[in-house]
């Protein structure tokens, strides 16, 4: 213990003995531990809300289909609306929030023009607590009921059909006969969503008036269930896929949303791989300053061996000496990190290449997301490496020769 | 610089071999990463932009004011077709082709989807696009009058539709009536853009002309440039040779398609974010040790310059001597980067994910870096120009030497 | 012409709180062609003094002329290029730069003169050989011996031609056979060439070969003794 103060007050002392060196090292590690931590919580803003986004737009966490549906997303892939054991587990604690749609490809046109859309036959009131559509309603109503006889559309689509609020149009789509089912909406709700492919590609009625238009009884396209996160999905999905039994496909978001959920695993990955080559790249300047300590101290490691210490306390005082940079270094860095990812915490702009971020899947507003897990994969990576690239100038001079260390001029 | 004082700074760098091995350690590692991932965002980049622009866009179009943003049947390009063939003979280039648009509704027996539909002159598309070459059932079109169309493999998948069966497009035309045809499918295209592959449909020109009542009017003419580094000159030329009075306009890919040159732009930044670091982290580790190196000889540039020689001309050692650790840096990384690409090049890249993601931007699932001398270059001459400023400071330091107080330094 | 005219030297070194004289009034002239000892216990003053006359040091106050012109009052490159052209140093320890051949160190001078390489080239052999070196200039510092290596000194002090040659205890580090063999050819260099030299020293053997000895205590010239060289 006494040896073990001693061995840190020597490699404190030592430290700053050259300043200069010292100052410049640990201004390397503060701006690597800065730039590791704000990097990665830049990226991780970027997919959380990437993925927030695609959840709220339509996904849901856990969705059941037709085993076809997605492969040929019809009128003709539908399925009976939840019963028997599949209600009871929607009822689970698990779920946060569950609905069902009817959800075809069909034509919109307005008197002045037409375009391919989506159209989804929702739950008003159900629909709200999972997707974004009745929060993004910026002008007019949302739907209030299955039953609502209105379409709430996107501003984007409002604009190419040049119609507005109020207005008329026409939606036509395929019923289970196969014949065209055309039938005459009122616009009453217009919706702005981050993501303008939205706002182009998808138009909202009431469920029942669907089935109704598309004949199709009381039956749905998908069940959407939301859980209480989704980055752990697992056991929601589970649960789900055995009440829902082998007639129906379930499927957890990121399997449904290939590219999102590729996003995110890729991204975990990314973070290591970033942290590490930047460490690596940290990693030659901190052994190149402790070869140097070691080296200008031949004489003196020679006398303290001489006088008795013992190799192990000459290895133990070099590696402290190095940990204890790191440790500077990194308390520096990240506080300068959260220092400076705190302010931007209201989003930065980004809008100058907002239709890149868009291409991505991204919006143009950016939020960092700073998580204690990141924080202390970064400091532990860089401690642990930092220890092990130590080892080595370290072990040198622990194994040097006392009288010839001395007597070396 | 003459012989001398090139051959001492070369020394002079391995009198401590392991310090410098060490920093030039720091250069190659930086540089080996900065030539691969500058390399395989090139290659990335080319072929995104190829990809996208042949299959989509195009390098140029000519299209009425509006369209672009608004795509309504009735912003035309009055003439199409002459205009087309006019643009052809004056440019020699058979690499221009015109296309008309609308959105209908598709119908086979037993489905009906809302989709795009492109006219095209099958003679000239073929120059122009990708998507010709990419039907792997049955042929493109090829009648500039047959009431024929080529659909996505999905779509095809979708309406349950095969070869030679018959189809209903219903849509408006350009005065906004009813517009309805029935054609046979002769191809099915499939070109792993998941988009294209499920939503998109070509029909010859004149027969699209004749559906939707576009009384010889289509809505772009599409030029295709020999490289995309013409594609300014040559959109100069394209607008000299407008007619006038038509109000029609040129626009570039990149303002086709501004998410396209817009996500590489994103892509650039948040990448150089992570170059920078690493330069940076080098510059520290070149100032580290130079300062070092300047410190311990104190004694040594004390006596040189009781010699007479100024702290300029020493200063200017030091900066040589971080130049020579530079491009020893540089010519490693670039051996060994250039190695790694080279062999990437010839193999792909990939790793668990990027399928997915490639998807997206119209990328397969390997990547094949570029190998190309900016790629190569690029970095490391950033991170040998870092190293030679970051010595600036301890080179500078010299001017405050004095020479008897440094002889009296401990060696 | 004097070679050397000093008036009223004086420094005074600041050591934390102590003060410390260097050089106190100091008043000497030294002819062209001289071949001067200063002697002087260590602390004497002796390497203050000729660091003030190589121009490497500035004195608090008092005047300093070289051939004729001022010196204390120029600019630091200008003494910069005073030294490169017309004094020669030769130190204690060999100080040689360690990374450089014996031919090199010799030239290195004269590069940074600007002296192109077929010049340089004959100097370095020329003065290899006046200085007995000859075929050993591809050595490096470390592998010739203290004697090579003050020889190597030497001649890259001379080999500019310089008017004066300032060397500090230049035989400190040597043996008594080779300090007189490198006192002989500091005498042959003087008779030679001409060249003005100044020798700080507190070892006899150097000063049985002086025309003349200043003895210096303290930072004051205490002695001005001319003698027959023996
Ligand atoms: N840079 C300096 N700082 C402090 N004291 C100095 C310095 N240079 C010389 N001195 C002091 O000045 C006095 C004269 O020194 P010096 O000229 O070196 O004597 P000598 O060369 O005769 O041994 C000594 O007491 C010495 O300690
Ligand atoms: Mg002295």
């Amino acid at each position: 213990m006494n040896q073990f103060k001693m061995i840190l007050r020597l490699a404190w002392r030592n430290l700053w003995r050259n300043h200069r060196r010292t100052l410049i090292m640990i201004a390397a590690i503060v701006i690597g531990a800065w730039s590791m931590i704000f990097m990665t919580a830049l990226m991780r803003g970027m997919v959380d809300d990437m993925v927030a986004d695609g959840i709220s737009v339509l996904p849901g966490h856990v969705q059941i289909h037709h085993p076809d549906y997605r492969d040929d997303p019809t009128i003709a892939n539908v399925i009976a609306p939840p019963s028997g054991e599949l209600l009871e587990a929607l009822g689970g604690a698990e779920v946060v929030a569950w609905a069902t749609r009817v959800r075809v490809p069909a034509v919109i046109s307005s008197e002045r023009d037409t375009r391919g859309v989506t159209l989804v036959g929702i739950e008003p009131l159900r629909e709200r607590d999972i997707s974004f559509v009745a929060g993004d309603v910026v002008e007019g109503e949302f739907l209030t009921s299955p039953d609502d006889r209105g379409l709430v559309i996107g501003r984007k689509l409002v604009e190419k059909l040049e119609t507005g609020l109020g207005k008329r149009v026409v939606v036509m789509s395929q019923d289970q006969e196969n014949e065209i089912a055309d039938r005459g909406f009122r616009i009453v709700g217009i919706f702005e969503s981050k993501l303008a492919q939205y706002e182009e590609g998808f138009v909202f009625a009431g469920e029942t008036v669907v089935q109704k238009l598309l004949g199709v009884g009381d039956q749905i396209s998908e069940v959407a269930i939301l859980g209480s996160d989704y980055r752990n999905v697992e056991t929601l999905f589970r649960s789900i896929e055995a009440a829902a039994g082998d007639g129906v496909e379930t499927l957890p978001w990121n399997e449904i949303d290939s590219y999102l959920g590729s996003m995110l695993a890729v991204m975990d990955g990314f973070v290591i791989v970033f942290i590490v080559v930047v460490f690596l790249a940290l990693s030659f300047g901190l052994v190149n300053t402790l070869v140097m300590a070691v080296f200008e101290r031949v004489r003196e490691i020679g006398l303290m061996l001489a006088l008795g210490m013992t190799p192990r306390s000459i290895l133990g005082q070099i590696v402290t000496e190095s940990v204890l940079l790191l440790i500077i270094g990194l308390v520096i860095g990240n506080v300068a990190a959260i220092a400076t990812i705190e302010p931007l915490k209201d989003g930065i702009d980004v809008s100058i290449v907002g239709e890149g971020m868009e291409m991505m899947g991204a919006s143009s507003v950016l939020y960092p997301a700073l998580y204690l897990k990141d924080i202390v994969m970064a400091n532990l990576i860089v401690i642990i490496l930092g220890f092990f690239a130590s080892l080595s100038p370290a072990w040198r001079a622990s194994k040097y020769d006392p009288i010839r260390a001395i007597t070396k001029v | 610089m003459s012989n001398i004082t090139f051959r001492l700074a070369w020394r002079n760098l391995w009198r401590r071999k392991r310090r410098t091995w060490l920093t030039v350690g720091a250069m190659v590692f930086s540089n080996i990463i900065l030539v691969f991932l500058i390399s395989m965002q090139l290659g990335m980049y080319a072929m995104m932009i190829e990809n996208t622009l042949r299959a989509q866009t195009g390098h140029l179009q000519v299209q009425a004011p509006g369209y672009k943003d608004d795509l309504k049947m009735r912003q035309v390009v009055p003439d199409v077709i002459d205009l087309a063939a006019k643009l052809r003979s004056e440019i020699g280039s058979d690499e221009i082709a015109a296309r008309a648009s609308a959105f209908a509704l598709v119908s086979s027996e037993e489905r009906s989807y809302g989709l795009q539909i492109s006219g095209v002159e099958p003679e000239f598309e073929t120059r122009v696009s990708s998507l010709p070459g990419l039907v792997t059932e049955g042929r493109f079109l090829e009648d500039a009058m047959a009431e024929e169309i080529v659909i996505g493999s999905v779509l095809a998948r979708n309406l349950r539709t095969g070869l030679g069966d018959e189809l209903t497009i219903i849509g408006s035309g350009r005065d906004g009536s009813f517009a309805a045809a029935v054609v046979t499918v002769v191809g099915v295209f499939e070109s792993g853009m998941p988009d294209m592959d499920r939503g998109f449909a070509e029909v010859p020109l004149g027969f699209f002309q004749d559906t939707f009542y576009m009384e010889g009017a289509g809505h772009s003419v599409v030029v295709m440039a020999p490289t995309l580094i013409q594609v300014g000159a040559l959109g100069g030329r394209v607008e000299s040779l407008l007619p006038a009075g038509e109000g029609l306009v040129v626009h570039n890919w990149d303002v086709l398609l501004p998410g396209l040159k817009q996500a590489i732009q994103a892509d650039f930044v948040s990448a150089w974010f992570m170059y920078g670091i690493l330069i940076i982290l080098v510059a520290f580790s070149v100032l580290n040790t130079q300062l070092m190196s300047v410190l311990e000889r104190t004694k040594e540039f004390g006596i040189t310059m009781s010699l007479g020689v100024t702290p300029g001309r020493l200063g200017r050692l030091v900066l040589l001597e971080s130049g020579l650790m530079g491009s020893l840096g540089l010519l490693l990384g670039i051996v060994f980067g250039g190695a790694l690409v080279a062999w990437l090049g010839h193999t792909g890249f990939t790793y668990p994910g990027l399928e997915e993601m490639a998807g997206q931007f119209n990328l397969p699932g390997r990547i094949y870096p570029q190998f190309s001398a900016i790629g190569l270059l690029m970095g490391p001459m950033i991170v040998l120009l870092a190293s030679v400023t970051a010595s600036i400071y301890p080179a500078v330091r010299l001017h405050w030497l004095e020479p008897v107080a440094a002889m009296r330094a401990a060696e | 012409m004097k070679s050397v005219t000093c008036k009223q030297l004086c420094k005074t070194y600041h050591q934390g709180e102590v003060e410390v004289i260097g050089l106190d009034h100091v008043d000497l002239e030294i002819n062209e062609g001289g071949f001067v000892c200063l002697s002087a216990p260590s602390g004497g003053g002796k390497t203050t003094l000729l660091n003030a006359i190589g121009g490497l040091d500035t004195p608090d106050s008092g005047k300093i002329w070289l051939a004729g012109e001022r010196i204390d009052t120029l600019g630091k490159g200008e003494l910069a290029n005073m030294r490169l052209h017309r004094i020669g140093f030769v130190f204690q320890a060999y100080n040689l730069i360690p990374v450089l051949t014996a031919r090199e160190n010799i030239e290195f001078v004269m590069e940074v003169q600007g002296v192109p390489a077929d010049e340089r080239e004959k100097r370095s052999t020329a003065i290899l050989r006046e200085v007995g070196l000859e075929g050993l200039g591809d050595r490096r510092p470390a592998q010739m011996s203290g004697g090579q290596q003050q020889r190597v000194a030497v001649a890259r002090a001379i080999v500019s031609k310089p008017a004066l040659v300032l060397a500090d205890e230049p035989t400190a580090n040597l043996d008594s056979h080779t300090a007189e063999q490198l006192m002989e050819l500091f005498v042959e260099l003087n008779e030679h060439h001409g060249t003005t030299f100044v020798i700080a020293t507190h070892d006899q053997r150097v000063m049985r070969y002086a025309k003349r000895v200043i003895h210096m205590l303290d930072g004051k010239v205490v002695d001005d003794e001319r003698r027959d060289v023996a």
